[in-house]
């Protein structure tokens, strides 16, 4: 235990004075995030309107919808949808068999969608749907200024979360005798792998946790966006969220013998892969995705982590988050196991 | 022994890097692993520390067989590798702490071997620097710091002291002396002979993977042909007179070497006085003369047929 505090202070030590970690986990994410609020400072301060929601006259559930104060309905025939789509006269249609149909992303669109599931639990239920109460601080009484492209700050903070990916290559890479000169020296000490990876971890996790927690508070309190009212299960995302980081780093480390840089590409590329998938660069993508291929959505780590602060946060549903972790639970078990299939050998054919 | 290797074979794919090497170890020696660049030194160290699986042989270290789990064989050894193996983000003293306390759990006894080990390799002045900060033959010293502060019984030094300046260079040698006083083994590889002559008791010489020839420095000595050298420069002489210097007893060659000649001789004494007797009969005036005992490198040559520095 001793040994491994040890190695836990000296990597951290190590990690916090590299430039690369000071850059790429705590000022990039800032310069990011004054970015997207530069470029969205108009539309993130607009305040948000009533949903205007199209129905057709037989719709099962139009006197629930009715009865929800944010919702405006609108009957309208099915010749009229796609135009009324395309004016923006309505957010969403929601037809007969309780099917969404939209025009573009954003929170509206979330916000029936949330609804329209809602209802539909309730039925499956068969509780009595006038038991539930959409405006109980649901979505607009929560004095947020919240939009569609607040998705980019969730999907900024997921990815900065995985960021321990890096830390994770570089632990592999100090403790591989055949991939650092300082590995090859830690190898023939009395100090066991295992125990110098476990203090790389859990310095690659505290370290970027630190990382994450300065980048809320500068949205926060510097650019004023509050994005998180749910601590409990945002930390954990977050948590989960770097031990997935942390884990495919390890994993990257672990899996072959390309040099530092090489692996370091490779991580970007999956990042940046990842976030854009889950709308960060532009959050149509997102919607794209949530159409054609859901299972994307449901599978991509920085998704996960981007939809189910979304959620939790703006809509205050936490139905997606256990499933949400347990994916995310599921790959971390998975990196680390195949990682240590990799790591487990003792001596080298060459160095 | 406290080394012992026997028989080790290591193949990378085709290429043999260790063909049946064989190497002995006493306690409280110094002994010279002697070779060119690529002879196999390294890979030998690697394998005796189980870093580097082999095909074929046995090793054993402090009397039991070596594996990588052998935590409390590793416990007694230092390892000096031939790359400056420290962590970049901390200071000098940091990384001989960090790496000391691998070894030495009690807090005030690494301590003191920590500044032992700083003033050993005189860093004290440079003690809050990072790495990067450090020439390349201060980068050498904590190198060195960073492999025996913690006192071991066995150390591997694996050419210390490449690329380092004169200064630096003895600084180290007169350290592994010290080193070696104070109880350490050490086992030296490098293919500087003067680093050799100067340190080590014993000597393995190697080539091509293998273990040529082993023992101290006057039995290697005495293995060659050549006992000796004499390098003469005339005024004039005729080839007959040179055909002539080959009957000198015990002289085996003469080779012409720009405007000198170097007179071979095999095992005798008077040689030196022989020549010069000779010199005298056949009135021969010399500008030059000089006799010269065989070096490790005329051992190396005679062995392998091949200069040591490439």
């Amino acid at each position: 235990m001793k040994n491994i505090f040890r190695n836990c202070i000296y990597q951290g030590k190590n990690l916090f004075r590299d430039f690369g970690f000071s850059f790429w986990s705590l000022i990039y994410p800032l310069i990011m995030a004054i970015f997207f609020y530069t470029a969205l400072s108009e539309v993130l301060n607009s305040e948000l309107e009533n949903i205007n929601v199209g129905v057709d006259s037989e719709n099962p559930i139009v006197y629930i919808l009715e009865e929800i104060d944010f919702l405006n309905i609108h009957e309208i025939t099915q010749d009229e949808i796609v135009k009324k789509l395309d004016n923006e006269e309505i957010d969403g249609f929601i037809d007969r068999d309780l099917n969404i149909k939209v025009k573009e992303s954003g929170i509206n669109q979330t916000i029936i969608k949330e609804v329209v599931e809602q209802i539909k639990q309730m039925e499956k239920l068969n509780r009595p749907i006038e038991n539930y109460d959409f405006e109980a601080d649901y979505i607009l009484d929560r004095n947020q200024k919240a939009n569609s492209l607040v998705i980019i700050f969730y999907s900024l903070i997921a990815m900065v979360s995985t960021y321990g990916i890096f830390a994770g290559i570089e632990t592999v890479s100090l403790i591989q005798a055949n991939l650092s000169n300082i590995g090859e020296r830690l190898n023939i000490t009395p100090l066991r792998k295992s125990k110098f990876l476990l203090a790389g971890v859990i310095v690659a996790l505290f370290l970027n946790l630190f990382a994450n927690g300065i980048l809320i508070i500068f949205i926060k309190y510097a650019l004023k966006i509050n994005l998180f009212n749910e601590i409990k299960y945002s930390a954990i995302l977050l948590i989960m969220g770097n031990l997935f980081g942390v884990a495919l780093g390890v994993f990257i480390g672990a899996s072959n013998k390309k040099s530092s840089n090489v692996k370091t590409l490779i991580a970007i590329a999956i990042t940046l892969a990842l976030s854009f998938l889950s709308g960060m660069m532009n959050p149509e993508i997102k919607v794209m995705i949530d159409e054609n291929a859901p299972i994307l959505s449901r599978i991509n780590p920085i998704s996960i982590i981007t939809n189910n602060l979304y959620r939790i946060n703006l809509l205050e549903s936490t139905k997606s988050v256990g499933e949400g972790i347990l994916i995310l639970s599921i790959y971390c078990i998975v990196l680390i196991f195949t990682s240590y299939i990799f790591l487990r050998r003792k001596n080298y054919d060459s160095i | 022994m406290i080394v012992k290797v026997n028989n080790l074979v290591k193949r990378y794919k085709e290429l043999i890097a260790l063909d049946h090497f064989n190497m002995e170890v006493e306690e409280g020696e110094i002994l010279g692993l002697l070779g060119p660049n690529g002879c196999g030194k390294t890979t030998a160290i690697n394998c005796i520390l189980s870093l580097l699986n082999f095909d074929k042989g046995e090793i054993e270290v402090l009397g039991k067989k070596m594996t990588p789990d052998s935590y409390d064989i590793k416990k007694q050894i230092g390892l000096v590798p031939q790359e400056v193996s420290v962590f970049e983000k901390l200071t000098v003293k940091e990384n001989i702490d960090y790496f000391c306390g691998l070894y030495i759990e009690d807090k005030n006894l690494r301590e003191q071997y920590v500044e032992e080990a700083i003033e050993f390799v005189g860093l004290k002045k440079y003690e809050k620097f990072y790495p990067k900060k450090l020439s390349g033959g201060l980068k050498r010293r904590l190198n060195i710091a960073c492999g025996i502060a913690h006192k071991p019984r066995l150390i591997f030094l694996d050419e210390p002291t490449v690329a380092v300046d004169a200064q630096s260079r003895n600084f180290i040698l007169d350290g592994i002396k010290k080193l070696n006083k104070e109880g350490s083994t050490i086992i030296y590889t490098t293919h500087y002979l003067e680093e050799i002559e100067m340190l080590c008791k014993r000597i393995i010489i190697m080539d091509n993977g293998k273990s040529l020839v082993s023992g101290t420095k006057e039995e290697l000595k005495a293995m060659i042909t050549t006992s000796e050298k004499i390098i003469v420069g005339f005024l004039n002489i005729e080839d007959e007179t040179i055909n002539k210097m080959k009957n000198i007893p015990h002289v085996i060659d003469v080779e012409k070497d720009d405007e000198y000649y170097i007179i071979k001789f095999e095992n005798g004494i008077n040689n030196l006085a022989n020549l010069l007797e000779f010199i005298k009969e056949n009135n021969l005036t010399y500008t030059k003369l000089h006799s010269q005992l065989p070096s490790l490198n005329d051992v190396f040559l005679e062995l392998t047929g091949k200069e040591l520095r490439d």
